[in-house]
C-alpha cells in the first residue's frame, strides 16, 4: 500500500546510512510513508529499527542519506529549525521516558505548555481528554513511578497525542509487557488509527501488532530494507530471512 | 597519549559550546523562572548547613592555628586580619564552592545522567525543547544568585567562629580582635571573594550538567558521570581559584598589616 499519489509522502528516507561504534547499523535504507497511514518497521533485535526511527525526527543526523519530512530536508537543519517540525510529531519511546519529576498529568500537558498554551482550564481540558483515550481517567496526580509498564506507556502515548500532531512514531510500543498488556497497547494503537488517521510509525517485532495495525510493512533486516509492501505480501515473501523471522515468530520464539 | 588529549581538548571543546550554548540561551530563551526558583531553593537554601558548618569550623581551626604560632611572636592581635583576609579571598570561596560542587554538582549530573539514559532528554528533544534551555540555563540562573550568598555566609559564620575563639578561649580583647579586623578587611577583600564563588559556580554547573548530559551506558555511567562531575569540578575549583589570586591580588591587592 502506498498511500494516495497525489499526496505527498508524510516521510521519504533516500539511501540513509549509519554507523554507530564502527558498525553500519543502516546500510541505505530507503522508504516511504504516506500520509494518514500506519507504517510498521519489523525486524530482529539490531536490526536498526529504533536508530531509523530516530532520524524521522531528527533525534539522529543522517551520516549519509536523506530523510524529508513533507518534502523537507532534515540533515541541513539546526536545533533550532528542527524544533517546529518535531513538534508536529508525537513520540512514544521504548521505555514510557515520562519525566520522573512531574505528575502523570504535568508529563501530559508538558508539551501544550511548551507550544505556548497557557490557559490552565484549555490544558487541564485536554489532559483530561487524552488520559481518557488510553483508559487513565483520573491518574493525573500520579507520579510515573508508582505506574505499572504498560500505564507507563498509555501515559506516554497520551502525552504524544496531548498537542495533537500530524503523525506519531511508536518506538518498540509492546516491548516489555506480558501477552495482554501488550494486546491492550495495540488494540488502543489501532483504536487511534481508526479514530483519528494520523501517520503513524511503528518501530516493532512482534508480528501480532504489526497485524493489528498496519497498512505497509517496511522489514528491516541488518540495516537493509528486505521488504516493503502491504502486510499481506510479507507473508508470502521468499526471502530467507523473512521466512526465517515468521516461522520463528509461529514457534513463538520471535 | 595521543588519544588522551585529544580526548581532553574534545571535552573542554564541548564544555566551551555548553557554556556559549548556556549564554546563548540565556539571552534567546524565555526565562523558565519556577524552574529557576526550584533550583535555587536546591542549590541555596539546600546547601546553608553544609556551608555554615563548612566555614564555621575553618574559620575557628584557621583562627586556632595563627593564634598559636602568632602569639609566640607577640602578634596575637593579627589573627582577627588573617583569618579574615584568608577566609574572605580564599577559605571561604572554595570551601563553599567545593561544599557545593559536592552535593550539587553530584546532584546534577545524576538527575540530568538519569534522565539521559532513561531518554528524557530526547523526550524533551522530540517535544522541541532545548535540554540546554530547559535543564542547563535555570541551573545557571540559580548558582549565580546562590553562590555569592553561600560564600558570604561561609566567609561571616568563618570570621564569627574565629571571633568567638580569639576572644572567649584565648583572650584577646573583643573590642581589639574586631577593630585590627575591620581595620585590615577591605571591600575588595570580599569583592574578589564573591567574584571567585560566582567563577566557582559556573564551573559546577557547566562540569555537572555537562558530564550528566553525556552519560551513557546505563546506572554504571549515570555512577561514572556523577563521580566525574564532582571530580572534575572540585579539581577545576583549585586550579581556576590559583590563577583567579594571581589576578585578583593585582586587581584587588591586600592591605598591608601594620600593627
Amino acid at each position: 500500500m502506498t498511500g494516495d499519489p497525489d499526496i505527498p509522502p508524510f516521510f521519504e528516507v533516500s539511501d540513509l546510512r549509519q554507523t554507530l561504534g564502527g558498525h553500519e547499523v543502516l546500510r541505505g535504507v530507503s522508504l516511504v510513508v504516506p500520509q494518514g497511514l500506519t507504517t510498521v518497521i519489523l525486524g530482529g533485535s539490531g536490526a536498526g529499527k529504533s536508530v531509523l526511527l530516530r532520524h524521522l525526527n531528527g533525534l539522529m543526523k543522517p551520516q549519509s542519506g536523506t530523510v524529508r519530512v513533507q518534502g523537507v530536508d532534515l540533515g541541513p537543519l539546526s536545533e533550532n529549525d528542527l524544533r517546529p517540525i518535531r513538534r508536529r510529531i508525537g513520540v512514544l519511546f521504548q521505555d514510557g521516558a515520562l519525566f520522573d519529576s512531574m505528575s502523570v498529568g504535568d508529563n501530559v500537558a508538558f508539551p501544550l505548555r511548551e507550544q505556548g498554551e497557557r490557559d490552565r482550564g484549555a490544558i487541564a481540558r485536554r489532559v483530561d481528554e487524552v488520559l481518557t483515550l488510553v483508559g487513565l481517567k483520573g491518574q493525573e496526580h500520579k507520579r510515573p513511578d508508582t505506574l505499572s509498564g504498560g500505564m507507563r506507556k498509555r501515559v506516554s502515548l497520551a502525552r504524544a497525542m496531548a498537542a495533537r500532531p500530524d503523525c506519531l512514531l511508536y518506538d518498540e510500543p509492546t516491548a516489555g509487557l506480558d501477552p495482554i498488556l501488550s494486546e491492550n497497547i495495540t488494540r488502543l494503537i489501532g483504536d487511534l488509527k481508526t479514530e483519528f488517521h494520523l501517520t503513524s510509525v511503528m518501530v516493532t517485532h512482534h508480528l501480532g501488532a504489526m497485524r493489528t495495525v498496519a497498512d505497509q510493512v517496511i522489514f528491516l533486516k541488518d540495516g537493509v530494507v528486505r521488504y516493503a509492501g502491504s502486510p499481506g505480501g510479507l507473508d508470502r515473501s521468499a526471502d530467507p530471512a523473512i521466512r526465517e523471522f515468521l516461522a520463528a515468530d509461529a514457534m513463538g520464539i520471535s | 597519549m595521543k588519544d588522551a588529549i585529544r580526548s581532553t581538548l574534545s571535552h573542554l571543546g564541548q564544555l566551551v559550546l555548553l557554556a556559549a550554548g548556556s549564554l546563548a540561551s540565556l539571552v534567546t530563551a524565555g526565562l523558565r523562572l519556577r524552574s529557576a526558583c526550584s533550583q535555587v531553593v536546591s542549590i541555596g537554601i539546600g546547601s546553608q548547613v553544609v556551608v555554615i558548618v563548612t566555614g564555621a569550623f575553618t574559620g575557628a581551626v584557621f583562627a586556632a592555628q595563627a593564634y598559636y604560632k602568632f602569639n609566640e611572636l607577640g602578634l596575637g592581635s593579627a589573627t582577627g586580619p588573617v583569618v579574615s583576609i584568608a577566609m574572605c579571598r580564599e577559605l571561604g570561596p572554595v570551601l563553599a564552592a567545593l561544599m557545593v560542587a559536592g552535593r550539587m554538582g553530584a546532584a546534577m549530573a545524576a538527575e540530568i545522567g538519569t534522565m539521559r539514559v532513561t531518554q528524557q532528554i530526547d523526550a524533551l528533544r522530540a517535544f522541541g525543547v532545548d535540554p540546554v534551555d530547559y535543564l542547563v540555563v535555570p541551573r545557571f540562573l540559580a548558582i549565580l544568585v546562590s553562590m555569592p550568598v553561600l560564600v558570604a555566609e561561609a566567609i561571616w559564620f568563618g570570621m564569627i567562629a574565629a571571633e568567638v575563639l580569639t576572644v572567649e578561649i584565648f583572650g584577646v580583647p573583643a573590642p581589639w580582635f574586631r577593630e585590627q579586623l575591620i581595620a585590615h578587611t577591605q571591600a575588595s577583600d570580599v569583592i574578589s571573594g564573591l567574584l571567585k564563588g560566582l567563577v566557582f559556580g559556573l564551573l559546577i554547573v557547566l562540569i555537572s550538567c555537562h558530564r550528566g548530559l553525556h552519560a551513557s551506558d546505563g546506572a554504571v555511567g549515570v555512577g561514572r558521570a556523577t563521580t566525574r562531575a564532582v571530580v572534575d569540578s572540585s579539581l577545576a575549583i583549585l586550579v581556576v581559584n590559583f590563577f583567579l589570586s594571581l589576578v585578583f591580588n593585582r586587581w584587588f591587592p591586600t592591605s598591608s598589616i601594620d600593627l
